[in-house]
């Protein structure tokens, strides 16, 4: 458990970081995939004010990507499951390196940097043995794999850290994949999803499983709040009439709360979250459901507070107090203080994720 | 959480798109009118005669439920708001809520509201089409007379829905219509342009025929070793097959009101799935069951799924819009 004394220390040592690296990339406020309007897919940095900041080309359909802390570096992450990530410079467009999951494996979308940037951890499928793996790669090194972790639980979907860069969050998502089946669900009726709290060693520190009768309800997208919390989201793979909850939230040592929206509105998310983030201010999580046309937001103890509706919405991340909301009719929206502005809409599909650089 | 209009005063609608604008005005206001209407016809006739016996009250409940399967298509906007889209239709009922709720609010012989409780307040599964089916069509539930709860429930889940419905077609009409007309226009964030309305209002005919293929038909049908006839919808009023066939001709509608005739074999598709509807007789799909029954059943569903591709191949590159980019494939 990280001290306060520690979080501080570490929250003064990237503020005093020059913020330099990405003002050189026009200072975006997130970077997002999209697919362009001539079918090329794309990375796309943008500014709070909607406008591009870059945009840089890649080979195949992005999902998620990691955004370095301090440098202007993002690794895009091929698609589940995706063979390859891409290291780009994002005021050169440069490739700076391509990182190829190693046999057997295979990424899953999505990765983190450790607060200082040194290191990138990669959620992985091990398909062989079915266990999940966090794969470990080192900026200084030239990007060489250094290692790897176990996840603690099959199919982990995202890794993220807590403050204080000691403790990351995994959330598996229990579902067993492999590529040979292409994204086939090969074990539903047994599957275990689970959030596992890790050490930079791998050490278990803590795991959080949801009620039994909610097994399937896949735990696959994360957002991290200022003070520890663990928000995570689900995709129900199951009957949608049963309409469980599809976000938690977590603080290690207590029990997870699960947001609830009422029957009618977990209906109309059809089972379904896309992402899931925290408020700029820190005082609201939202959740978006593509499926089901809306973004969902709640207070930090679970309670309903809104509901966007927004055909095909899907990257969500913080901007400002509030969020940045993109779907994939090219729509950019800032909800904040439970008011929606848009900020145009682009000839493109944003795709899956939208992630804020760390402010 | 109703929609903010004022801002819609200032603008005129800038680009207002014309297939948006005629299915607005001629498909979509006079279904909800139509449901508003037909709900107070049947909270009329329950007021007249309560009795699950009474040909009337039956026949004003079939008449209220034939005019939902047109409206019921259009889920952006009112229906999904405050959950009044499932208030009016708790479908599907894997639980079997709608039996409990009711059996808890006919408990006793008290009257089935606390005092200054609204039907409005009582559990969702309680209210609307379906619970009023089940009251008058389960044999466990449709024998009261009029001195017994069950009569003031029916009238009290009636005058709801008709509530209800009155409530949907007044801000379909005041407010999400003139939402998806003006859109595009300053101060619309609900719709950023004129395509995102047309896209939504396509995207309601591709998602009703999706659910009346996976949801109508594949329930009951289930997979070959488990069928499960019993999850027909509204297998107690025998009118699952009829729900399709009526939902299959609203579609068509729908269909008929977007295009410009600008799509070569999307109604040969409508045409095959009503022929196959025609044919089935089997109001129940009671032949999940047997193999040849399946047979049809399945020629149905997959006579339905064909109408859903056609639809998101030809109208879809006819009116210029397409399926959801995110919906179809996230992670």
């Amino acid at each position: 458990m990280t001290t306060r004394r520690g979080f501080l220390a570490s929250l003064l040592a990237a503020s005093t970081v020059p913020k330099l690296g990405w003002a050189a990339a026009g200072d975006p406020a997130f970077l997002a995939a999209a697919r362009d309007a001539d079918g090329s897919f794309a990375l796309y940095g943008v500014g709070n004010d909607g406008a591009d900041r870059f945009r840089l080309p890649l080979p195949a359909r992005g999902h998620a990507g990691a955004v370095h802390p301090t440098e202007p570096l993002a690794v895009a992450f091929a698609r589940r499951p995706g063979t390859f990530a891409v290291v780009l410079d994002c005021v050169t467009g440069e490739t700076l390196a391509r990182l190829d999951s190693p046999e057997g494996r295979h990424f899953m979308g999505h990765g983190s940097f450790s607060p200082d940037g040194a290191l990138l951890y990669t959620a992985e499928n091990d398909f062989v043995t079915t266990k999940g793996k966090i794969g470990l790669w080192s900026r200084a090194e030239g990007w060489r794999r250094i290692g790897e972790l176990e996840s603690h639980g099959i199919g982990p979907h995202d890794v993220q850290f807590l403050p204080g860069g000691q403790v990351m969050a995994v959330a598996n998502g229990g579902i067993e994949t492999n590529p040979a089946k292409g994204r086939d669900k090969l074990n539903l009726p047994v599957m275990r999803p689970n959030l596992s709290y890790l050490s930079l060693t791998g050490e278990l520190l803590e795991q959080v499983e949801l009620p039994a009768e909610w097994h399937r309800n896949s735990i696959r997208h994360l957002a991290i709040g200022p003070d520890g919390m663990v928000a995570f989201a689900m995709q129900w793979e199951d009957e949608p009439e049963t309409a469980p909850p599809l976000l938690g939230l977590h603080r290690m040592g207590a029990e997870p709360v699960l947001a609830e929206a009422g029957e009618a509105e977990h209906r109309l998310m059809q089972g379904y979250v896309g992402s899931v983030a925290i408020s700029g201010d820190g005082a609201q999580v939202a959740v978006s459901c593509p499926r089901g046309g809306r973004v969902v937001v709640f207070d930090t103890a679970g309670a309903l507070l809104q509901v966007i509706p927004r055909a095909d919405v899907c990257g969500l991340a913080p901007m400002g107090a509030g969020f940045v909301l993109t779907d994939g009719v090219g729509g950019l929206l800032h909800l904040e203080a439970g008011r929606l502005t848009p900020l145009g809409a682009r000839a493109r599909a944003w795709d899956n994720h939208a992630v804020a650089l760390r402010s | 959480m109703k929609i903010l209009v004022a801002l819609l005063a200032l603008a005129a609608p800038a680009a207002a798109d014309p297939v948006v604008d005629r299915v607005v005005t001629g498909t979509i206001l006079p279904r909800f009118a139509a449901f508003s209407e037909a709900t107070a016809a049947l909270e009329d006739a329950a007021a007249a005669d309560c009795l699950a016996t009474s040909p009337d009250l039956r026949a004003a409940w079939n008449a209220a439920f034939d005019a939902w399967l047109p409206a019921s298509t259009f889920r952006i906007g009112p229906l999904e708001q405050e959950g009044r889209g499932l208030a009016i239709a708790f479908w599907p009922d894997p639980k079997g809520a709608t039996d409990r709720a009711l059996a808890a609010l006919l408990a006793g012989d008290g009257a089935p509201l606390a005092s200054g409780q609204t039907y409005a307040e009582v559990s969702v599964a309680a209210r609307g089409l379906y619970a009023l089916e089940a009251m008058l069509y389960d044999p466990d539930l449709n024998s009261y007379t009029e001195a017994d709860p069950g009569c003031a429930l029916t009238r009290a889940a009636a005058a709801d829905l008709a509530a209800l419905a009155a409530g949907v077609e007044a801000d379909w009409r005041t407010d999400f219509a003139p939402l998806l007309q003006t859109a595009g226009a300053p101060g619309n964030t609900r719709f950023l342009s004129a395509h995102e309305a047309r896209q939504a209002v396509f995207t309601q005919l591709v998602t009703q025929l999706g659910f009346d293929a996976e949801t109508r038909v594949g329930r009951p049908l289930g997979s070959i070793t488990r069928p499960r006839p019993l999850r027909a919808e509204s297998r107690a009023a025998g009118r699952s097959l009829r729900n399709v066939t009526l939902s299959l001709a609203a579609n068509r509608a729908l269909a008929e009101a977007l295009t410009d005739g600008g799509t070569e074999y999307l109604f040969a598709y409508f045409d095959y799935a009503q022929g196959v509807a025609a044919r089935l007789d089997d109001p129940i799909f009671a032949g999940v069951d047997s193999p040849s029954g399946r047979l049809k059943i399945e020629e149905l569903k997959t006579a339905i799924e064909r109408v859903q591709d056609a639809a998101s191949a030809e109208l879809a590159a006819e009116l210029g819009v397409a399926a959801g980019f995110n919906a179809l494939d996230g992670d």
